[in-house]
């Protein structure tokens, strides 16, 4: 799957949240998106899920424009939003069943034991999502996707409420993602861990790409591009 | 087919949680029964202009128990952000219509067989033969209004004041099923059959009829508006 973006901008009211945004990822690509708070991330996540309309600007997906009223083009994105999208009053084994039967997915209690089993939830499989913690949720959620298998994963944050294991699991269930072609786009404010798993960076500033690379190793270009958003008295080692 | 599997799959989710919380359920057979007590003690109507009054009162009582599940109806999509979850899925917006639409009616049919009977218990009313027919109008009735009130929850549904809304853009829009559904009832209590309402029959389908295929054609776009 191959992700273009050309020109793709989007304002709320007179203010520009995006801008003249260009992004070509081919196959496999894992992209890191990075940027202080206000850069416009999430509207770029939001925008490339279809959850809000371009304000110009065009998405494909394998060459095909966006549509968000095409059923086919929508099964192919998934967004990891981490304790969201997921009812509070099912079940966390009815939740999975209910997105793997919206999506098409095998939705079999044997598909289904695995991906807890995966994520140490087996053992919670017949409770309430909300008697879950935040941290469990993510997994959850985690597990819904690795169910679930979409083209195009975005994720906003994914770290903020994981415990080591829960970092490790999402760690790795991402890496096996990309390397089957399909296209992570991962926004987060954890620069090292994303760097580690990505092959490419962009930086978001004011609406803006100020940087766009394929990852290096040592990386100078982009210590220097990322020095202006550290806190004061920090450095970034390459 | 696709549309309805997809309705029925998300109609099952819905019930399921609302058979956890039952809050809607609970609140409508409250407020609806509470309402035949307030009315109960505050008319005293004559038995011969009972024809003209029951039909009336009773869609009084059920517009108000109505709009309050419609206010509710996607609390389960509000939570969690699970609304987002459902746009970003393959889902037929129409298929959500559809689960949103039957899982009110469904509601709104529990409440109004408990309701109608107490109705005649506490007004006395001694036409209880005459239930059946006048059920299945209030039937066509409940459907339009539960179409109708669907696709304005949705509209009203990112609005700050949405419980305030929805009633001030609903009620407007469902005069032609309350005059429709109320004029035929009165007619059945009146004459015993359809008689003289079919014209009105005709009218509540044809609403029903317009409002489900609109609702069908044009979710997508309502909401996401």
């Amino acid at each position: 799957m191959r992700l273009t973006v050309n020109k793709l901008a989007k304002a709320y009211g007179f203010l520009w949240a995006l801008k003249d945004l260009d992004l070509d990822l081919p196959p496999g690509s894992f992209l890191a998106l990075l940027g202080p708070n206000g850069a416009g991330k999430t509207t770029l996540l939001k925008l490339l899920a279809g959850l809000v309309t371009p304000t110009a600007g065009t998405i494909e997906l394998d060459g095909k424009p966006s549509n968000g009223n095409d059923p086919g083009w929508r099964a192919q994105i998934g967004f990891l939003a981490p304790a969201d999208h997921l009812y509070e009053n099912l079940t966390v084994e009815e939740n999975l069943r209910f997105f793997s039967a919206l999506y098409k997915r095998n939705g079999s209690a044997s598909a289904i034991g695995q991906a807890l089993e995966a994520i140490g939830l087996a053992p919670r499989a017949g409770e309430l999502v909300s008697n879950l913690s935040s941290g469990m949720k993510c997994r959850l959620s985690i597990a819904k996707w690795q169910l679930l298998q979409p083209g195009l994963l975005l994720l906003d944050e994914p770290y903020g409420v994981l415990d080591g294991k829960g970092v490790d699991l999402l760690e790795s269930f991402l890496q096996a993602h990309s390397a089957h072609g399909n296209l992570v786009v991962m926004a987060s404010h954890h620069v090292s861990r994303a760097l580690k798993l990505c092959n490419r960076a962009v930086i978001l500033h004011q609406g803006r790409l100020s940087f766009d690379e394929a990852k290096q190793q040592p990386w100078p270009s982009f210590a220097r591009a990322f020095g202006d958003f550290l806190p004061q008295g920090e450095s970034w080692s390459s | 087919m696709e549309l309805l599997k997809q309705a029925y799959l998300l109609l099952r989710k819905d019930l399921r949680l609302e058979l956890r919380r039952r809050d809607s359920l609970l609140t409508m057979f409250f407020f609806g029964t509470l309402l035949l007590f307030v009315f109960h003690f505050s008319f005293d109507v004559a038995p011969d202009k009972m024809a003209e009054m029951a039909p009336a009162l009773l869609w009084l009582a059920f517009l108000f128990t109505g709009t309050l599940g419609l206010a509710q109806l996607f609390q389960s999509e509000r939570e969690n952000h699970c609304l987002d979850a459902l746009l970003l899925s393959p889902l037929d917006r129409g298929a959500l219509f559809l689960a949103k639409s039957g899982f009110n009616l469904l509601l709104m049919t529990a409440v109004e067989l408990v309701v109608m009977p107490l109705f005649w218990i506490l007004f006395n009313l001694s036409s209880w033969n005459l239930l059946p027919q006048l059920f299945l109008v209030t039937l066509l009735g409940t459907v339009g209004f539960c179409v109708l009130g669907t696709i304005m929850s949705a509209i009203t549904l990112r609005a700050r004041a949405r419980e305030l809304l929805l009633p001030l853009v609903l009620f407007p829009l469902m005069v032609p099923v309350l005059l429709a559904t109320i004029r035929c009832m009165e007619t059945i209590l009146r004459t015993g059959s359809f008689g003289d309402g079919a014209p009105w029959l005709r009218l509540l389908l044809g609403f029903d009829v317009i409002f489900l295929t609109l609702g069908v054609l044009l979710f997508d776009w309502v909401i996401e508006g």
